[in-house]
C-alpha cells in the first residue's frame, strides 16, 4: 500500500501487517490514516503514536482498524457529547430502570418497556432495501440485548420530493426509489420478524434529496428481574458470539456514517452496507430471550456499527476487565478473512452474551435448540487489556480504556439566525377551499397508507389504537398508536413521533421543543401521560461551526423542555454528517419518538369523528406564528415566528385533557399540526366519514392565521353535547368550543369554505398512491 | 389428552393444544394465548421437539395433543412459495403422525402461513383423501400485488361440517383482519370452487362491512369467490388467511372506539368453537 513501507507484512500464515508509526511524521500518519480507512485525523494519530510509544512498539493493523472504529464520530460521539451533557442528560427519575443500549422505562409494578430510536441515513441513500432492513435488524438487537421482547416498531423516514422531475446531483438516487425500496426493506425485515410496525412519520423536503434519512425506533417488554446488563459480570467469564456469521459485508460502517456523502459514495462504500437476514434474525431473539429469562448469562450486547471491536471491549470495560479472545474461532461466511476485517466487519444477526463458565453448555444447548451458531470465542480477564489471538499468536495487546476512551471535542459553533414576525411576507392565496385541498394534497400530510398498510401493524396481537383509525376502509391519520404489552392487563402503551424540521431550520432551540410539544400532543391526543422520550438527532456536519450551532441549540430545546415537564430520555442516538456531494445539507431534524402510560385502554380516544351533533372544542391558543407553517412552505411565504412552547401550558393543558379523558367526556380527539387547525379538523372528518362546521372564534387574528397557523400544544377534542358543562368546568379558559360535527361537509362560513368530506378524502388519500403506484383501495 | 368416545364430558383445562413452530413463524405466542383464553392448556412446540432431534426432557409426541395450530408468520422465510419449506421438514419428518393426528379426527388449525403450509401439505382441499401426495391448490400473491395488512370482514357460509365455526351463525359476519401477501386460493382444478361448495369445504367468505359482495379492499387479495378459509372434507382441518387470534379481544379491532357494545373480539368464536365441540 505504502511506497514508503509503512506497512510491514508480519511472518505469518496470515494477513498481519506491522504499521510504522513510532517513526512517522505528520504526512505519513495522515497517509496511513486514509490508506487504511480509519477516518482518524493527524491530531488523533498523534495521540495514538504517543500511546504506542509507551508502548515500545508499532501497532498492528488490526489495533489501528480497532481505534478508528472505537474513536469514529458514531461510537463515541465525540463532537456531540459535551452538548448532550449539558442539556439532555440527567433528568433523572426513579422509573429509570436502565439507560443502555436502550432505555428500559418501569411500566408496571412487574415490567418495564424498552424504548430507542436510531438512525441507519447513509447505508439507506446508498442501498435503500438493505438499508432499512439491516436498520431495524440493528435496533431489535438494541431492545432485546436489554432481555425485552421487541413489541413494536417506528420509523420516520425524510426524502426529497418523490415526484421531482428536476435534474439530481452525481451519485444521489431518486427519492421515489428510495422511498420504494426503504419502505419495502422495513416491511420484509419487520413482517418476517414478526414485530408490528405502529409509528412513523414521512417528510419530504428537497433538502433530503442528496441525503434520506431512515430512522428506526423499537419498544419492547422485560420483566423487571429479566432486565439484562450491556456488560460482563467480572473476570474469568466466558463471551459467547451468537447467530450470523461474519464476513466483509459492513467493513467500515460506522467510518462511513462518520463522513458527508459524496458522488462517488455508491462505488466506494457499497461494501460498508450490511446484509440482513430476519430469518437468522427471529430465532436469535427467542433463544436470547430464553438464555436470559432463565438468568443463564451475565451481559448481552448486539453488535452493531463497529462489531466484534467495540462489543467486546465495551463489555469487558463496563465490567471492569480485560479480554482475551481467540480470533481463529469466529465462524466465518468465507474462507481467509484478514484478523482486522474479522475484527471490525459488522456483518448482521449477531450478538454477544457472556456467562460463567459453569452454564456455558446450558447455553449452548439454547441456542442448538433454535439452529442458532454460537461460538466461546473470548474470555473476561482482570488485566484491563484486549489481547486478540490467531491460533495462540498475539495480534493485539492494547490498554482497554485507552481503546475505547476517544477524544471528545468542544468544536466551534455559531449560533444561527433565527426567524422572526419582523421580516415576514404573507403569501398570496387562492380561495380557503383551494388552500385546504392543497394543504391536504401535500405529500407531507397525504395518506401514508401505501406504506403503513404494507407493514404488518397487528402481529403479536396487542395493537389497541392502530396507525390509522377510524370507519373500516375508510380511515384517515391517528395520533398515538397504543399497545397492551402485558396479556391479560389493560394498561397500555402509547407510542409516538414528534418533528418539525422546517421549524428547526428556521429556529433551532424552538424546533427542538415543538417535536417534543407534539409527541406529547399525540400521546395526549389517544388519552395517555406523556412518560419518555428518545431522539434521533439527525444534523449536518459538526465541523462546520454553523451545522454545530443547529444541533447545540436544538439539544438546548429538547433538554429545557423535557427538563420542564420532567421527563427523562433514557436513550437516544446522534447522526452526523448528513451531507451530500456538494455541501447540501439535510433540514436539521431531530427526530423525537415519544411514549405514555394509560392505565385502562379502554379509556383510550382515537381522532375519528364519532357522531352528528356533537360539540367540537379547540384546545390550546392559536398564536400568529406563521413562520416554518406548511403553508408558507406550500405558497410561498417567507420568516415569520415560529411556534414556540409555554411549558407550563403544555403540563396543564395535558393534565386537564386527560382528566376529562379519564371521565369518559372527550369522543375523539387530534393534534393540531402541519396545517393548522383547518387540516386537523379536515382528518377528523376524513376519518368519522362526516362533516362539520366550525368557527374559529375570537382569537384576535385575522381568519387565514387562525386557520394555519401551527402554534403548539393545541387540540380538538369532540365532546357530546350532554358533557360539554362537565368538559369546560375542567378545561376551564384552555378550551374554547368552535362548532359541532355532522353534515356531509366541512364548513367554515368565514372563509367560504364548504367541501364535501368525499372531497377531503380524495384531495388526502391519493398524492402517495398516485407517485408510487399500484392497486389502490 | 381427551380420550375420545367414551362420552364423558372433556373440560377445557384438560385440552392440550400443540403450537407448531419453527424459525420465522412468528404469530405463535398469540396463537397460545388464543387458546388460553377458551381455557386450554396450550404449548408452543418447535418441530425438532416431535421429529425428536432435541435432547430427552425437550422431546414431545403429537399424539399427546388434542389441537394442533399452525400459526402465522414467514416460516424458513417463505423464500420459496409460501408455506412450501414448513411443509416439507414437516412431511419428512413427522408426516405420518399428523396423518394419523387427522384420520382420528383432531383438529387441526392453520391461521394465515399456517393455511399456507395445510395446502402445501396436502391437508387441504384433500378432496380425495386425508393429506394428498401433492398440493392441489396454493395461495399465490394478491392481486394487488403487496402485502396487505387491513381490516376484512368475514361471513360463515358453512353448513354445519367445520368444528371451528360451531359456535358461528350461518351468514354470521366476523370482523378479523388480515396480513399477507400471498392469499389469493387458486387451484388448476376447474371444478374447485364447486368441489368445496359441495362438500361443504368452504368455511369463510370475504364479504363488505354490510355483508354484500366484496370487492378489493374487502376481499384483500383476490381470491375466487371471495373464499378466506376452507376446511377438509371432514371438517378437522381448517385453514384460513385471517388472523383470528389477533382479536380476541374488542380492544385490538381497528375500529373499537366506534363500538364497544362487547368486551369479546369476533375471533374468539372460533376457539370457543372448536373446543365446544370437543367438550
Amino acid at each position: 500500500m505504502s511506497g514508503k513501507g509503512l506497512m510491514v507484512k508480519r511472518n505469518a500464515p496470515f494477513d498481519l501487517y506491522d504499521i510504522d508509526i513510532l517513526s512517522s511524521d505528520e504526512g505519513d500518519l495522515r497517509k496511513i490514516s486514509a490508506d487504511l480507512g480509519l477516518g482518524l485525523s493527524a491530531d488523533e494519530m498523534k495521540v495514538i503514536r504517543e500511546y504506542f510509544k509507551r508502548e515500545g512498539r508499532n501497532p498492528t493493523d488490526v489495533e489501528l482498524q480497532a481505534l478508528g472504529q472505537a474513536w469514529s464520530e458514531h461510537c463515541c460521539y465525540k463532537s456531540s457529547k459535551l452538548i448532550l451533557k449539558q442539556f439532555v442528560f440527567g433528568i433523572d427519575r426513579e422509573d429509570v430502570l436502565s439507560r443502555g443500549d436502550a432505555g428500559v422505562m418501569a411500566f408496571d409494578d412487574e415490567h418495564g418497556y424498552a424504548l430507542r430510536v436510531e438512525s441507519h441515513n447513509h447505508p439507506s441513500a446508498i442501498e435503500p432495501y438493505g438499508g432499512a432492513a439491516t436498520g431495524i435488524g440493528g435496533i431489535l438487537r438494541d431492545v432485546v440485548c436489554m432481555g425485552a421482547q421487541p413489541i413494536g416498531l417506528a420509523d420516520p423516514l425524510c426524502f426529497g420530493p418523490i415526484d421531482t422531475a428536476s435534474d439530481l446531483p452525481p451519485g444521489v438516487k431518486h427519492p421515489r426509489y428510495l422511498l420504494g425500496g426503504v419502505v419495502s426493506g422495513i416491511r420484509d425485515y419487520g413482517n418476517r420478524c414478526g414485530i408490528p410496525t405502529i409509528t412513523g412519520g414521512m417528510f419530504f423536503d428537497e433538502r433530503y434529496t442528496g441525503n434520506c434519512l431512515v430512522n428506526v425506533g423499537c419498544f419492547g417488554i422485560v420483566r423487571k428481574e429479566d432486565l439484562a446488563l450491556n456488560h460482563a459480570g467480572g473476570p474469568g467469564e466466558v463471551m459467547i458470539l451468537i447467530g450470523g456469521r461474519t464476513g466483509r459485508d459492513g467493513i467500515h460502517g460506522v467510518n462511513f456514517a462518520s463522513q458527508d456523502l459524496t458522488a462517488t459514495s455508491d462505488d466506494d462504500s457499497r461494501g460498508a452496507v450490511q446484509l440482513g437476514d430476519p430469518i437468522t434474525k427471529e430465532p436469535v431473539i427467542h433463544a436470547c430471550l430464553e438464555v436470559n429469562g432463565r438468568h443463564l448469562i451475565t451481559g448481552m450486547k448486539d453488535l452493531g456499527g463497529g462489531g466484534l471491536s467495540c462489543v467486546v471491549g465495551e463489555m469487558a470495560l463496563a465490567a471492569g476487565c480485560g479480554a482475551d479472545v481467540d480470533l481463529e474461532k469466529v465462524p466465518l461466511k468465507e474462507e481467509a478473512l484478514a484478523p482486522w476485517e474479522i475484527w471490525v466487519s459488522e456483518s448482521q444477526e449477531r450478538m454477544m452474551c457472556t456467562c460463567r463458565p459453569e452454564n456455558v453448555d446450558k447455553v449452548l444447548e439454547v441456542f442448538e435448540m433454535w439452529d442458532v451458531l454460537a461460538t466461546p470465542i473470548a474470555k473476561t480477564t482482570d488485566s484491563g487489556r484486549m489481547r486478540l489471538f490467531w491460533n495462540g499468536d498475539r495480534v493485539f495487546d492494547m490498554d482497554l480504556e485507552f481503546l475505547t476512551g476517544g477524544p471528545v471535542y468542544d468544536r466551534p459553533y455559531v449560533l444561527p439566525r433565527t426567524s422572526t414576525k419582523e421580516f415576514e411576507k404573507f403569501p398570496e392565496l387562492p380561495d380557503d377551499e383551494e388552500v385546504i385541498l392543497t394543504l391536504l394534497s401535500d405529500l407531507n400530510v397525504a395518506s401514508k397508507e401505501w406504506a403503513i398498510r404494507q407493514y404488518d401493524h397487528e402481529v403479536r396481537a396487542s395493537t389497541a389504537v392502530h396507525p390509522m383509525v377510524g370507519k373500516l376502509n375508510m380511515t384517515g391519520p391517528g395520533d398515538a398508536s397504543v399497545l397492551l404489552p402485558v396479556r391479560g392487563s389493560m394498561k397500555g402503551l402509547a407510542v409516538a413521533t414528534g418533528c418539525n424540521p422546517w421549524f428547526t431550520s428556521l429556529d433551532p432551540y424552538k424546533g427542538g421543543m415543538s417535536g417534543i410539544d407534539e409527541a406529547c400532543r399525540n400521546i395526549v391526543a389517544v388519552g395517555a401521560r406523556p412518560n419518555a422520550f428518545t431522539d434521533c438527532l439527525n444534523f449536518g456536519n459538526p465541523e462546520k461551526p454553523e451545522r454545530l450551532g443547529e444541533l447545540r441549540e436544538a439539544v438546548r430545546g429538547i433538554g429545557d423542555i423535557a427538563r420542564g415537564l420532567n421527563i427523562p430520555i433514557p436513550s437516544g442516538n446522534v447522526s452526523l454528517y448528513n451531507e451530500a456531494s456538494g455541501g447540501t445539507c439535510i433540514l436539521p431534524t431531530p427526530m423525537i419518538v415519544g411514549c405514555g402510560l394509560i392505565d385502562d385502554v379502554r379509556k383510550a380516544v382515537t381522532a375519528d369523528f364519532k357522531k352528528e351533533g356533537n360539540r367540537i372544542f379547540l384546545i390550546g391558543k392559536t398564536k400568529d406564528e406563521m413562520g416554518g407553517s406548511l403553508l408558507f412552505r406550500k405558497f410561498g411565504g417567507d420568516q415569520g415566528d415560529v411556534p414556540g412552547v409555554d411549558i407550563e401550558s403544555l403540563r396543564r393543558l395535558t393534565d386537564r385533557l386527560l382528566e376529562a379523558m379519564d371521565k369518559g367526556l372527550v369522543l375523539s380527539c387530534h393534534d393540531c399540526s402541519d396545517g393548522g387547525l383547518a387540516v386537523a379538523v379536515a382528518e377528523m372528518c376524513i376519518s368519522g366519514d362526516m362533516g362539520a362546521s366550525i368557527k374559529p372564534g375570537p382569537t384576535g387574528l385575522d381568519i387565514r392565521r387562525a386557520l394555519y397557523s401551527e402554534s403548539n400544544t393545541r387540540w380538538l377534542a369532540e365532546v357530546d353535547e350532554e358533557d360539554a358543562a362537565a368538559f369546560k368546568a375542567i378545561m376551564k379558559d384552555d378550551a374554547e368550543e368552535i362548532g359541532f360535527t355532522g353534515g356531509s361537509s366541512l364548513i367554515i362560513s368565514e372563509a367560504g369554505v364548504d367541501i364535501p368530506v368525499k372531497e377531503l378524502r380524495k384531495a388526502w388519500s391519493e398524492p402517495i398512491w398516485s407517485v408510487m403506484g399500484g392497486v389502490r383501495p | 389428552m381427551v380420550r375420545y368416545g367414551r362420552g364423558e364430558t372433556v373440560k377445557p383445562e384438560n385440552i392440550r393444544v400443540c403450537v407448531l413452530r419453527i424459525e420465522g413463524t412468528n404469530c405463535e405466542d398469540e396463537m397460545a394465548d388464543a387458546f388460553r383464553a377458551v381455557g386450554t392448556q396450550a404449548e408452543k412446540v418447535h418441530l425438532k421437539q416431535l421429529a425428536g432431534e432435541v435432547s430427552q426432557d425437550m422431546k414431545r409426541s403429537l399424539e399427546d395433543y388434542d389441537i394442533l395450530a399452525l400459526p402465522g408468520g414467514f416460516a424458513a422465510g417463505d423464500y420459496v412459495r409460501a408455506g412450501a419449506i414448513f411443509a416439507a421438514r414437516i412431511k419428512s419428518t413427522i408426516g405420518r403422525d399428523v396423518n394419523r393426528f387427522v384420520e382420528r379426527g383432531k383438529p387441526v388449525l392453520g391461521v394465515c402461513n399456517g393455511f399456507q403450509v395445510l395446502v402445501e401439505l396436502g391437508l387441504l382441499p384433500a378432496f380425495e383423501e386425508t393429506m394428498s401426495p401433492m398440493p392441489t391448490a396454493a395461495l399465490c400473491t394478491n392481486d394487488s400485488g403487496r402485502f396487505e395488512c387491513r381490516p376484512t370482514v368475514l361471513r360463515n357460509d358453512n353448513r354445519g361440517k367445520c368444528m371451528f365455526t360451531s359456535c358461528v351463525n350461518r351468514g354470521e359476519l366476523l370482523m378479523i383482519p388480515s396480513a399477507h401477501a400471498e392469499g389469493k386460493l387458486m387451484s388448476r382444478d376447474p371444478e374447485f370452487i364447486e368441489k368445496l361448495e359441495d362438500n361443504d369445504q368452504i368455511v369463510f367468505r370475504y364479504v363488505k362491512e354490510n355483508g354484500s359482495k366484496a370487492e378489493y379492499p374487502w376481499n384483500p387479495n383476490g381470491s375466487g369467490s371471495d373464499i378466506a378459509g376452507i376446511c377438509n372434507p371432514a371438517g378437522n382441518v381448517m385453514g384460513m388467511m385471517p388472523h383470528p387470534e389477533r382479536v380476541i379481544t374488542r380492544f385490538t379491532h381497528p375500529d373499537w372506539t366506534r363500538d364497544t357494545r362487547n368486551e369479546d373480539g369476533d375471533g374468539l368464536r372460533i376457539f370457543k368453537s372448536v373446543v365446544e365441540r370437543l367438550r
